[in-house]
């Protein structure tokens, strides 16, 4: 040890210790302590912090699940597709040609070139998404691309995407996934927790910029639980010919407001298939139709060109007959029907008169009947047959305000409550996102005993709202024996492995009429169809299969009151088989134009609707017809093929097939005939043989058919050698006139072809809104 | 021994004074371990950075970080050989000199220094960078020492014997606040301060030491708004883990992700530029992810090792200049260990102290290796066998 002079060393030795324990022994004691906690107490706090920013979940679980109709065929189902984006940092350090870039990716995904370019230049970031969810073989060359070139700035990620494969159909009940493959409507949203499956699959390593790790090659694949495929109710054969024919009747009536349909299993409750209309492409969910588009064009700025496509947007993605509420009109008297047999109030023995009107308590002017002069005197049958609202003003005044609410209540359509001065509201409870719920007069409103003008409105469907599927729904319990099923869409989910994850049993939620009600209530509305003379829907029957219904024609009481201008809703509900129903029909049609030269009413639009999709749908259910001798007599007939048949040979074909026929030219067999042999055309028919002569290869123009008495149309159109066939039942071609027909007036057809018509009772009678 | 003025220039005696007693072995290894350890951590912790060049300064190239430091390692390792050859004799002849030549540079700073981070602190000659408040250091260790030595351990009037040195801090610390450097102000105090305590300063004066330090803080804190910040940072960093709070999250997330072995050498993930100042002043972070709370201990150990070897080498000193510089360089040493890791692990409030032998700093690592040569060449004077 050195020495101070005159100083003790031994205090030196002691301080020099002092800082050497301090510095080379406590600070580090101190530090191991530190380290201690950081690292092995709150090792996995602060790992599972650093682990969540440092991994980026890839834009979506490729596993999406399947969703099926009823018999397995696929609605929606996901694909594995590429992202393509850019690393511009990157294409800036290796100095890759950004022009070279933007040329060759706006060509392989026909996207703007400047546009890239701009994205390429972003020199500062490590992720600039070019374009989403690309095909298969586009993505294959932009590898292909980035080989040739050696890029290294363009990157490819795995995505996954959601094919529709039959487009428009059932868009509404199916719905679509965002970007982020998270269900944004339908079934896609409602059981979006069973189809996206498990926790994200692929995790990639990512610098602070979102970049990949160098050496990030190793990053974890942690595959979840794969999606559950969700098998649903829906019959895409039902739904296509359902979405068919509302189609072309939003055609053929000029409907301004949209449209909607439901088939239902009567007995279950499971929904076979769902129309609103417009329908839009669920591959191509953001697209609005060609007149919207021009709309959104026609906008001033910008701000108003992008509110426009959203409100268009939201429209059509509208689910109307789950989100829009409505007056059912004349549809409703099957409930105060119902409810009026099973309590006793009346029955079918009773008989109504109506004088054209009818007075009640509380309204200053008496309720008229859609029939001016009135129906007279009628049975409970004739009453509903003629849709008769006198009778059914006096049928619901027999019920009385409170037994009709509990009526109501139990078929699901409002749910009292306590409070009696709160409006009554209810929903079915379906399985599907964006139900509406009913809007009903509080009790104390409609159970005034001054004040029967409610009562009497609800008893034939107005003053109250409700959705179509409410009604559906009630209208089931009413013919299937009397038992409410609640509503659904979805009947099972398996997992991927194909096990079973929930079935759904269909769900009774209560008995509302009893067994025997339900048996003369189905009678009854099988008269309305069924009978050709006094039934308000004997256009919507069928030719050999036994169909019970009930027109509906709201009229749009606030709308008039607001602006003056009358509108309907005009509707028809039809089940069938009669006797043992399967499934229930609702068309709704909202706001048919004036200018088709058709009576706007259910029973004039609505319900041959319903018979043609109903004519589709028996048949394919597997529901045989049975024709009586005297539909068998009125039926339209096939063509015979009679060339190389002698004259006499011909003329008794024809004469056996129901079809008389004019000959132009002279030989001794026929070389053609018009039409051409097995198209379907009207009994009585007269048709064309040929005997050598050349046929005029002349083209007519059709003619305005509407109105017209069928036979009339049949002989009027074979004179040019053009033909009709009726896709309605055809029981009189003298009683029946033509409402549509599928070649429009003025349009050209050749000689022999055939057109197609729908059939109206001519009956002036039957003109009304009922 | 003492050496005479006459004899410092003739290097055959310095030759010859080689031969009589060698440098500390143990305490050289124990230098290069840790050097080796450091350059190999700026290899691992720098690569990310070097590769994505988000600053545009390494062109991509990955090693750019790790050869450079590299090139400075080497030429360090020279610096300590032959500052370990000077005899301290020669430290003290000159320690005025340089402390004259630091102050120069220091007063430099503030006029033509480069600015980065809102502070001057760096001269700059091309590529080359210096700070002066390294040099500080040294400085204040070598020429405190020599004038504890001419006081012959007498530090008990104030006049004479505290004034003097309180003035030189005062000077270099008012010049630092300029630039401002604030732990580089703490560390120039605190190892002042170190070596009055090992001079012989009565206790009396550090108490009151203490006390004016303890005031000075709150005034700072009260009127340097950016301190005060630091303070809450310091005691919730998540509550800001975007903004101020960033640097010591990351840290946090780094380090607690090491957990008991690591994630293995080269497999940090924090780095690739979510903590910043990977290689540099928090690169003993990526050293706890990568090599856990055993290979950060077992640094730390060495660390210790080599502290307590120098306190070692000075206790045994002959020559009071010679005990007191090598007592100093390991303060500092010491010093600067326990503040990087104490504010790497959020122990300190944050603020920019690099690990030495291990940061990445061209011009710091040759100062450091420097010191550690002056401590060897203390090490040539302990009596064999002592």
């Amino acid at each position: 040890m050195h020495k101070w002079k005159n100083t003790p060393g031994i205090g030196m030795l002691r301080r020099t210790l002092f800082l050497m324990a301090v510095c080379g022994i406590a600070s580090f004691l101190l530090l191991f302590w530190r380290l201690y906690v950081l690292q092995i107490t709150d090792h996995e706090k602060y790992e599972s912090m650093a682990v969540s920013q440092q991994l980026r979940q890839a834009a979506s679980s490729p596993e999406r699940g399947k969703i099926v109709d009823r018999n397995g065929f696929t609605l929606a189902i996901s694909a594995s597709v590429d992202n393509v984006y850019l690393s511009p940092a990157e294409i800036e350090s290796y100095g890759e040609d950004r022009d070279l870039i933007a040329d060759k990716l706006a060509e392989i995904l026909g996207l703007d070139r400047s546009e890239i370019y701009e994205k390429a230049s972003r020199t500062g970031s490590w992720y600039v998404t070019v374009a989403r969810k690309v095909e298969k073989e586009t993505a294959q060359r932009v590898r292909e691309f980035k080989e040739e070139y050696g890029i290294r700035g363009v990157r490819l990620e795995t995505d996954s995407k959601r094919y529709y494969p039959n487009a428009t159909l059932a868009c509404h009940l199916i719905g679509f996934v965002g970007t982020d493959n998270t269900g944004l409507e339908g079934i896609e949203a409602q059981y979006n927790a069973f189809l996206e499956g498990g926790e994200p699959k692929t995790l990639r390593e990512v610098n602070a910029y979102g970049a990949d790790m160098i050496f990030g090659e190793y990053a974890e694949y942690i595959p979840g639980g794969s999606g559950c495929d969700v098998v649903t109710t829906i019959d895409s054969t039902i739904q296509y010919y359902v979405e068919k024919h509302l189609k072309q009747a939003v055609v053929d009536y000029d409907i301004q407001n949209g449209a909607g349909a439901i088939a239902m299993d009567v007995n279950t409750g499971a929904i076979l298939a769902m129309v609103s209309l417009d329908d839009y492409d669920l591959n191509d969910f953001l697209a609005v139709s060609a007149e919207a588009k021009a709309v959104v064009d026609a906008a001033t700025s910008r701000e108003e060109a992008a509110k426009l496509l959203r409100a268009f947007q939201d429209r059509q993605w509208r689910n109307k007959a789950l989100s829009d509420t409505y007056e059912p009109g004349s549809t409703f008297k099957i409930i105060t029907l119902s409810m009026a047999l099973d309590c006793g109030a009346v029955s079918t023995g009773d008989s109504f008169y109506c004088p054209g009107y009818v007075s009640v308590i509380g309204r200053t002017s008496p309720i008229r009947c859609w029939k001016d002069g009135g129906h007279g005197s009628q049975t409970l049958t004739q009453a509903v047959q003629h849709s008769c609202n006198a009778a059914f003003v006096n049928i619901g005044l027999r019920v009385g305000a409170e037994r009709f609410y509990e009526y109501c209540d139990a078929f699901g359509f409002l749910r009292l409550s306590d409070d009696p001065d709160v409006n009554l509201s209810a929903k079915t409870g379906v399985d599907l996102a964006g139900e509406s719920g009913s809007i009903w007069w509080s009790r104390n409103t409609f159970c005034s005993e001054r004040n029967l003008s409610q009562l009497a409105a609800a008893s034939f469907g107005q003053t109250f709202t409700i959705t179509p599927l409410q009604l559906i729904t009630a209208v089931s319990a009413c013919v299937n024996g009397g038992e409410l099923m609640k509503p659904y869409v979805v009947s099972e989910i398996r997992a991927a492995d194909g096990s079973v994850i929930m079935r759904r049993e269909p769900e009774r939620v209560r008995r509302v009429i009893s067994e025997e009600t339900s048996k003369t209530v189905r009678s009854i509305l099988e008269q309305v169809v069924g009978d050709p003379n006094e039934g308000t829907g004997r256009n919507a029957a069928v030719g050999g299969y036994r169909i019970g219904g009930k027109t509906g024609t709201s009229e749009k009481v606030s709308l008039e009151a607001a602006t003056g201008e009358k509108q309907y809703i005009v509707s028809f509900i039809g089940f069938a088989p009669a006797n043992e129903p399967q499934i229930a029909l609702l068309v709704f049609l909202d706001t048919p134009s004036n200018e088709t030269g058709i009576y706007i009413s259910g029973g004039q639009m609505a319900a041959p609707l319903v018979g043609k999709m109903m004519a589709d749908i028996l048949p394919y259910l597997g529901v045989r017809p049975e024709y009586s001798e005297a539909e068998r007599a009125e039926m339209d007939v096939a063509m015979p093929q009679t060339v190389g048949m002698s004259p006499d040979e011909a003329a008794a074909a024809l004469r056996e097939a129901g079809l008389r026929c004019r000959t132009i030219g002279e030989g001794e067999s026929v070389t053609a005939q018009l039409p051409a042999a097995h198209w379907h055309l009207a009994r009585g028919t007269e048709t064309i043989l040929y005997f050598g002569a050349e046929m005029s290869n002349e083209k007519e123009s059709v003619p305005n058919l509407v109105g017209m008495r069928y036979n009339e149309a049949r002989d009027l159109l074979s004179r040019y050698g053009i033909y009709l066939h009726s896709l309605s039942t055809v029981w009189d071609g003298e009683r029946q006139c033509i409402g549509t027909q599928s070649l429009r007036a003025g349009s050209s057809a050749a000689h022999g072809s055939v057109i197609e018509v729908t059939l109206l009772s001519a009956d002036e009678e039957l003109l009304g809104r009922y | 021994m003492r050496y005479d003025t006459a004899r410092l220039a003739d290097f055959s005696a310095l030759r010859t004074e080689e031969k009589k007693s060698g440098v500390d072995q143990i305490f050289l290894i124990l230098v290069l371990i840790l050097l080796c350890l450091g350059v190999i951590m700026v290899l691992s912790a720098s690569f990310p950075r070097a590769w994505y060049d988000p600053a545009g300064v390494t062109g991509g190239n990955a090693a750019y970080y790790f050869i450079r430091q590299l090139i400075f390692a080497g030429a360090g390792v020279a610096a300590m050989l032959l500052a370990s050859r000077f005899p301290m004799g020669f430290y003290r002849r000159f320690a005025p000199h340089f402390m004259g030549l630091t102050i120069a540079l220091l007063a430099l700073v503030p006029l033509v220094g480069v600015k980065a981070n809102g502070s001057r602190r760096w001269l700059g000659v091309g590529s080359l960078t210096l700070q002066p408040s390294e040099l500080a250091k040294l400085a204040v260790i070598l020429l405190f020492a020599a004038m504890i030595c001419r006081r012959r351990g007498r530090m008990r009037a104030f006049r004479t014997d505290i004034l003097p040195f309180a003035l030189i801090l005062a000077l270099i610390v008012g010049l630092l606040m300029l630039e401002p450097h604030f732990s580089a102000s703490i560390i120039i105090l605190a190892i002042g301060a170190a070596m009055l305590f090992l001079g012989g300063a009565p206790l009396g004066w550090f108490a009151a030491a203490f006390g004016a330090a303890g005031a000075g803080l709150g005034v700072l804190l009260i009127f340097f708004p950016y301190a005060s910040t630091r303070i809450s940072t310091w005691r919730d960093p998540f509550s800001s883990s975007s903004n101020e709070g960033y640097q010591i999250v990351q840290s946090l997330y780094t380090i607690g992700s090491g957990g008991l072995t690591g994630v293995g050498l080269g497999g940090s993930r924090q780095k690739y530029l979510y903590l910043p100042e990977e290689h540099n002043d928090f690169i003993f972070s990526v050293l706890c992810e990568e090599l856990g709370f055993l290979g950060a201990a077992l640094v730390l150990l060495l660390f210790a090792l080599l502290i307590l070897r120098g306190f070692q080498i000075a206790l045994h000193c002959r020559d009071p200049f010679s005990f007191l510089v090598a007592a100093g360089i390991t303060t500092l040493l010491a010093l600067q260990v326990f503040l990087n890791v104490a504010v790497v692990t959020n122990l300190l409030p944050c603020t920019g102290i690099s690990l030495p032998l291990f940061s990445y700093g061209g011009t710091a690592l040759i100062l450091q290796l420097a010191e550690m040569g002056i401590v060897l060449s203390a090490s040539r004077e302990v009596e064999a066998g002592s």
